[in-house]
């Protein structure tokens, strides 16, 4: 086997030597191996954790690049409101932001505001709905819930009925949140993303059960999403002297400011109570919110909490109200004290009377705020298809869907939304295969452990290849590559402009601070091209062919460094079959 | 150009001559004079070279190697233990078959510290696959030095140009010194067979398994046995250029002699005048100076020693255990032969001590006098009383 | 969508470029997970094709190809054990005396071959101030022979000749300072796992005439009796506890230290399968001596 070099001399004398005349790309060393990579998306713990399951790694990583256009579709993807979820929503994707682990959470909820501006200057209609499968549904309530259905449903290529019983469109986002949270403006232009010929609102209409199933004949499926209409009442005596806050706030958004003045009793633990405080301070009242348990365990969203305490607002712990009497122009409200007991099985902290203990305030107003329920003639509990966020009976033979704060057990604006996508990717697979399929369906489009699901996924985006169920822990991502760098502080108005003006309160990010911030996210479980894995391969097996990096199994050896080395866990390192 | 020249110069001049490129050297008595000379011409500019200060002999090889890998002509000259501790890069130079061009001083190996003349070192040598041919006069030291580079480059085999310590590197001799021109026209520039591409980027010198090695070393035996050919084309060319020829060996009085003298270097010298006394008194001896003994020239040997019944071989060396190497070497050279003519092996003039006539005349009269040789070889001069 | 070129990558270590050719090729014969061809692999992508290899008997002797391949895409000059040092002064000389001077000769050693039997060679090489770029990579033993120990070997390690009982008691050897005694115009150390520095050296060093010297702490998973996905992560841990400390030294004189690093030696020798038999007590004297070392390191550099 003489393969050295031959150099022949010009007297033909022998020159064999140690030389190379090829290279070593014929030694396929792939055979070393006994485990290989794989490049294998997964989900991260924000979207695990998003009722709507935003692909937010995604959005975070083309909003730090500046690609506003990108972030923006992925958000719509999935949320057809991210101006307003990014200033409403309760943001528990932040709660679970791997990067806490690190330093602080990325502000995941201010960098959606951002977009979601953004998408209002530059994308305000949407412009790529379908053309028409030539069914058509009927919604009831324009809250969040109907308005969601309408939308995923015309992406589905539907035609939208959409009743209204009052005149204007959007539910508790136009009457109930206040504008210092969601100012109008804001609300009217992301409402154009619903322009379009085949939604059509029919407003002043209100339905009864009784005319649905006069409406099923129309349509080929109805959308429940009227909300829960009916405030809970105090029953105490006396109630009759108080005031109803979500009335309250309705009537503070219509412009039509009621004189409140003095100090005003707020009975209630949840968004509204807080929203009626906060807006009472600025119209030169004093609220004061009483709570029959502590602040630990407020209903309302937490970071609500803290702006309302900031604000001036006073709140006053372990105290139920049992009697309203009014005396002149006073209103002196008797309490029971109320104390801890004994705590659930599921952990939960009972309270309960504290004996005699009671005390009595004098206040102008009082407000009641202790929650909201749905109209009777909804009521039902026989379903043939029951959901996380939505439920199905069939009424005379055509399926109708309860969305919304009918259905959902956390009454909150992202849920809504939640329900509406849920409720028509239900009934779009009942129309196209079966109701059977359903459950397994949206299995597949499951976001992490679910209950979300996505809307890209089902429509056969590239979201479909990622491993939804394994969820990207801390543990997993390689924190050497990322220094400690806190948290951008998002700009709010003054405190005294808090206590004078309904101005929004929360200015947001510019663009610097937006970039800066999107780019502390770890990107979790998705591939965003970082390179690490090709940089350290030492085989020189991970190459780029145009823009598609691949693994040259011919060569990998296995080693795993660039499972090891990838910050984000997108990598996983499978046996050699 | 005729000046008395110093041996040790006669191979800076040819250095010079032959235009090498980098010269990379460590000092060691008696080979300094080669090197100070040379770094003087460098320094001067009567040399466009680079000459490195190594610090250490096996350095300076490692920088020939290096420096002839990456295609220029270069040069070292070391001597005793500094070419001991080459040793191991004299192997790997020709296993690279690079024309690298060295003088060696042959000089004593210690303990005891002794810089006199001796053949010991380069003789154990032998098997690292150099080219060696041993020189007699300044004259045939500047000669063989140019003879060397266009033998080297032909064949690709290192070569080891071989004079005596102290008796030629430091004694002077009328030499005469070729032109720049004429020798240019004798050793055109150096056009390497083998060296390091840019162009089209190799890796020289690499792993060699079993499937591949013996091939290599095949190719240097089969170069070596080319050796004597080519060593004749190159006298001839340089004999048409500047008139002198040697030859692999150089026989006197051996044709119709019936005792033949064999050795190599400055004894020869000494040799010949003790023939001329002895030829006169009427015995009919001659002598042989082996000028090449790697390879060993057998065929040459053998038609000169002709029909000599008793061979008598000097070594200035000892290889213990089995004795003068010359001896041996020509044993085995004449073992396949026709003729077997008796060899008597003496050991002579070690670390220094001089050979003269009186030497010579008491082989001749050992042998002649001798029925067969002795198994040992025969220690001449020793001085009982030490 | 532009992919590489983005300083807003999140987590990306090399927010410039990094080029998609290499200059090793694979099919290579290193071990799974080998720091030594990282090392390469950098030191390469710095330096340009214009580099000749010379390299001596290593892992890399080896991993550079077996006669008749080659795994290297600029020329490469094999040479014997002890003789890195000399044989670049040939070739440097030689393209010199050629008439090239673009061309960066590169000695490219094991630490067997440049601490220990390649030291002399290497020190006659910086006393003259040779213009050659001169690379160790360190895998802190006689790797290629079979995990033998050499001066470079760090204070309680074991190796096939300093087994667990009779583990290296002597600490390793300062190459750096050694060689910096010799006024050579640069000295560094790099890492593998700090590529951005690593490069930025090695084009610093390319553009240097004279002896400049770049110790590559390049981790050896087989060696050290890690497993093979580690090597980054260890290079990593040896510069975040001050145990390899990033730093410059130019013209002998002046110290430039990289990186401060802040954590515990144990963080590195308890992943370690060559530390193993180390007791807490032989953590706390290996923690003074990185301690006693990074001072000296600090005062030399203010």
């Amino acid at each position: 086997m003489n393969q050295s070099i031959q150099t022949q001399s010009p007297n033909n004398v022998s020159l064999l030597i140690s030389q190379s005349r090829t290279n070593t790309l014929g030694n396929k060393t792939g055979t070393w191996r006994f485990v290989r990579p794989k490049y294998q998306e997964k989900t991260a713990p924000c979207s695990n954790a998003c009722p709507l399951g935003i692909d937010i790694a995604m959005v975070e990583m083309f909003a730090s690049r500046k690609d506003y256009h990108s972030a923006l579709n992925k958000l719509l993807m999935e949320n057809p409101f991210p101006a307003i979820c990014g200033r409403v929503c309760f943001h528990p994707c932040e709660s679970a932001c791997n990067r806490q682990f690190l330093d602080q959470s990325v502000g995941i909820h201010h960098i959606e505001r951002f977009i979601g501006h953004w998408g209002l200057s530059h994308a305000k209609n949407f412009d790529t709905y379908p053309e028409l499968n030539g069914a058509k549904i009927g919604i009831i309530g324009a809250g969040p819930a109907g308005l969601s259905v309408a939308y995923f449903a015309r992406r589905l290529g539907y035609r939208c009925d959409i009743f209204e019983k009052s005149e204007y469109p959007g539910g508790l986002l136009k009457s109930g949140i206040p504008s210092y949270r969601l100012p109008d403006r804001i609300l009217m232009d992301e409402l154009e993303r619903l322009n379009n010929d085949d939604i059509q609102f029919k407003y002043s209409q209100s339905i009864s059960m009784d005319q649905i199933k006069t409406l099923n004949e129309h349509y080929d499926a109805l959308f429940l999403c009227c909300g829960d209409a009916h405030s809970i009442a105090l029953k105490i005596s006396g109630e009759q002297h108080s005031i109803d806050g979500l009335d309250l706030l309705h009537q503070i958004r219509s412009n039509k400011m009621p004189v409140i003045e003095g100090t005003v009793a707020i009975i209630g633990g949840g968004n509204t109570a807080i929203d009626v405080a906060r807006s009472l301070l600025r119209m030169g009242a004093h609220p004061i919110i009483l709570y029959r348990r502590t602040r630990k365990e407020m209903p309302a969203h937490s970071h609500e909490i803290d702006a309302a305490l900031k604000e001036g607002v006073v709140l006053k712990e372990c105290l139920s109200p049992i009697e309203i009497q009014k005396n002149m122009n006073q209103l002196e409200v008797k309490f029971q004290c109320m104390k801890p007991g004994d705590i659930t099985d599921g952990g939960r902290q009972t309270y309960i009377p504290d004996g005699n203990c009671s005390v009595t305030m004098p206040f102008s107003h009082v407000v009641s705020a202790i929650g909201a329920e749905m109209d009777i003639m909804w009521r039902n509990d026989q379903w043939e298809l029951s959901m996380s966020h939505c439920q199905m009976k069939r009424i005379a033979d055509q399926p109708v869907f309860w969305c919304g704060d009918l259905t959902t057990s956390e009454k909150t604006v992202t849920h809504a939304l939640a329900s509406g996508k849920q409720a028509v990717i239900a009934w779009d697979v009942m129309r196209n295969q079966s109701q059977n399929e359903i459950n397994h369906i949206c299995h597949q489009c499951q976001v992490g452990k679910g209950p979300a699901i996505s809307f890209d996924i089902y429509t056969n985006g590239e979201r479909k290849n990622r491993n939804n169920t394994e969820i990207v822990s801390f543990e997993r991502v390689n924190s050497a590559y990322f220094p400690k760098i806190p948290a951008i502080q998002v700009n709010k108005i003054s405190q005294e402009s808090c206590q004078n003006s309904f101005n929004e309160v929360i200015s947001g990010f510019d663009e610097t601070q937006m970039m800066n911030e999107a780019s502390r996210c770890f990107n979790c479980g998705i591939c965003n091209d970082c390179d690490t894995c090709r940089i350290f391969c030492p085989e020189m097996a991970i190459q780029w062919d145009k823009s598609n990096r691949h693994i040259l199994l011919d060569y990998c050896k296995g080693c795993g460094i660039c499972i090891e080395e990838c910050p984000r866990d997108a990598m996983n390192l499978e046996v050699e079959p | 150009m005729k000046e008395v020249l110093e041996g040790s110069h006669a191979v800076s001049e040819a250095v010079r001559l032959v235009r090498a490129k980098v010269i990379s050297a460590y000092p060691i008595t008696p080979q300094t004079h080669i090197v100070e000379a040379l770094s003087e011409y460098c320094a001067d500019g009567r040399m466009d070279a680079r000459f490195i200060c190594v610090e250490s002999e096996h350095s300076a090889m490692a920088s020939c190697i290096g420096a002839a890998s990456a295609g220029v002509r270069t040069f070292t000259a070391s001597s005793s233990h500094g070419l001991a501790l080459m040793h191991e890069l004299l192997h790997w130079a020709t296993g690279a078959r690079l024309p690298i061009v060295m003088a060696e001083v042959n000089r004593a190996l210690g303990p005891g510290w002794n810089i006199w003349m001796d053949q010991s070192d380069s003789l154990s040598q032998r098997d690292t696959g150099w080219i060696q041919l041993y020189c007699e006069t300044a004259q045939e030291v500047l000669d063989t030095t140019l003879q060397a580079y266009r033998l080297a480059e032909t064949v690709n085999l290192p070569v080891m140009v071989v004079l005596d310590a102290f008796f030629l590197s430091h004694t002077y001799e009328p030499v005469d010194i070729p032109d720049q021109q004429s020798v240019d026209k004798f050793l055109p520039s150096y056009e390497p067979r083998i060296s390091l591409d840019q162009q089209n980027p190799n890796a020289i010198g690499q792993m060699a398994p079993p499937a591949y090695y013996m091939e290599m070393r095949h190719s240097i035996q089969m170069a070596m046995q080319s050796v004597l050919a080519n060593f004749n084309d190159v006298e001839r060319e340089f004999e048409h250029v500047f008139g002198r020829t040697y030859g692999p060996i150089t026989p006197f009085a051996c044709d119709d002699a019936e005792y033949i003298f064999l050795m190599a270097g400055t004894s020869a010298s000494t040799c010949r005048h003790a023939i001329k006394t002895l030829r006169n008194k009427g015995h009919k001896v001659g002598v042989i100076k082996l000028k090449m003994f790697r390879p060993f020239p057998y065929l040459y040997v053998r038609k000169s020693l002709g029909n000599a019944h008793k061979v008598i071989v000097l070594d200035r060396n000892c290889s213990f255990g089995a004795g003068g190497i010359f001896a041996q070497e020509l044993r085995a050279a004449m073992y396949a032969s026709g003729n077997h003519p008796q060899i008597y092996s003496f050991i002579a003039g070690l670390g220094g001590r001089d050979v003269t006539v009186d030497h010579f005349f008491e082989m001749f009269d050992y042998v002649e006098k001798a029925d067969y040789p002795e198994n040992e070889s025969v220690w001449i001069g020793l001085n009982h009383d030490n | 969508m532009c992919k590489i070129n983005q300083k807003t990558i999140s987590g990306s270590i090399m927010a410039s470029k990094y080029p998609s050719n290499d200059y090793i090729m694979p099919g290579h014969v290193a071990c799974p997970g080998c720091g030594a061809v990282i090392a390469m692999k950098f030191a390469l992508q710095a330096l340009g094709p214009k580099t000749i290899l010379v390299i001596p008997a290593c892992c890399w002797a080896v991993v550079a190809g077996v006669h008749p391949q080659t795994s290297l895409k600029v020329p490469v000059l094999h040479t014997a054990f002890e003789t890195s040092g000399a044989a670049a002064s040939g070739v440097r000389a030689a393209l010199d005396m050629k008439g090239d001077t673009e061309t960066t000769v590169v000695a490219w050693a094991g630490d067997g071959g440049t601490f220990d039997i390649g030291f002399q060679s290497l020190s006659g090489a910086c006393e003259r101030n040779e213009n050659f770029l001169y690379v160790c990579y360190d895998n802190e033993a006689y790797m290629n022979t079979g995990v033998q120990r050499s001066s470079a070997t760090p204070y309680g390690a074991q190796t096939t000749t300093t087994p667990k009982n009779a583990w290296k008691s002597h600490r390793k050897k300062n190459i750096i300072d050694a060689l910096a005694a010799h006024r050579i115009p640069y000295a560094a150390t790099v890492n593998i796992a700090f590529p951005e520095d690593m490069m930025r050296k090695f084009k610093k060093a390319k553009d240097i005439q004279g002896t400049r010297f770049i110790h590559a702490y390049a981790s050896c998973p087989t060696g050290w009796r890690i497993p093979s996905d580690q090597t980054v992560a260890i290079s990593r841990l040896a510069v975040q506890t001050n145990l390899f400390p990033l730093y410059e030294v130019e013209n002998g004189t002046d110290y430039t230290i990289n990186y401060q690093g802040d954590r515990p030696i144990s963080e590195y020798l308890k992943v370690q399968g060559r530390f193993k038999h180390l007791t807490e007590k032989d953590h706390s004297d290996i923690q003074e001596m990185v301690l006693e070392d990074w001072q000296l390191l600090n005062d030399k550099s203010s």
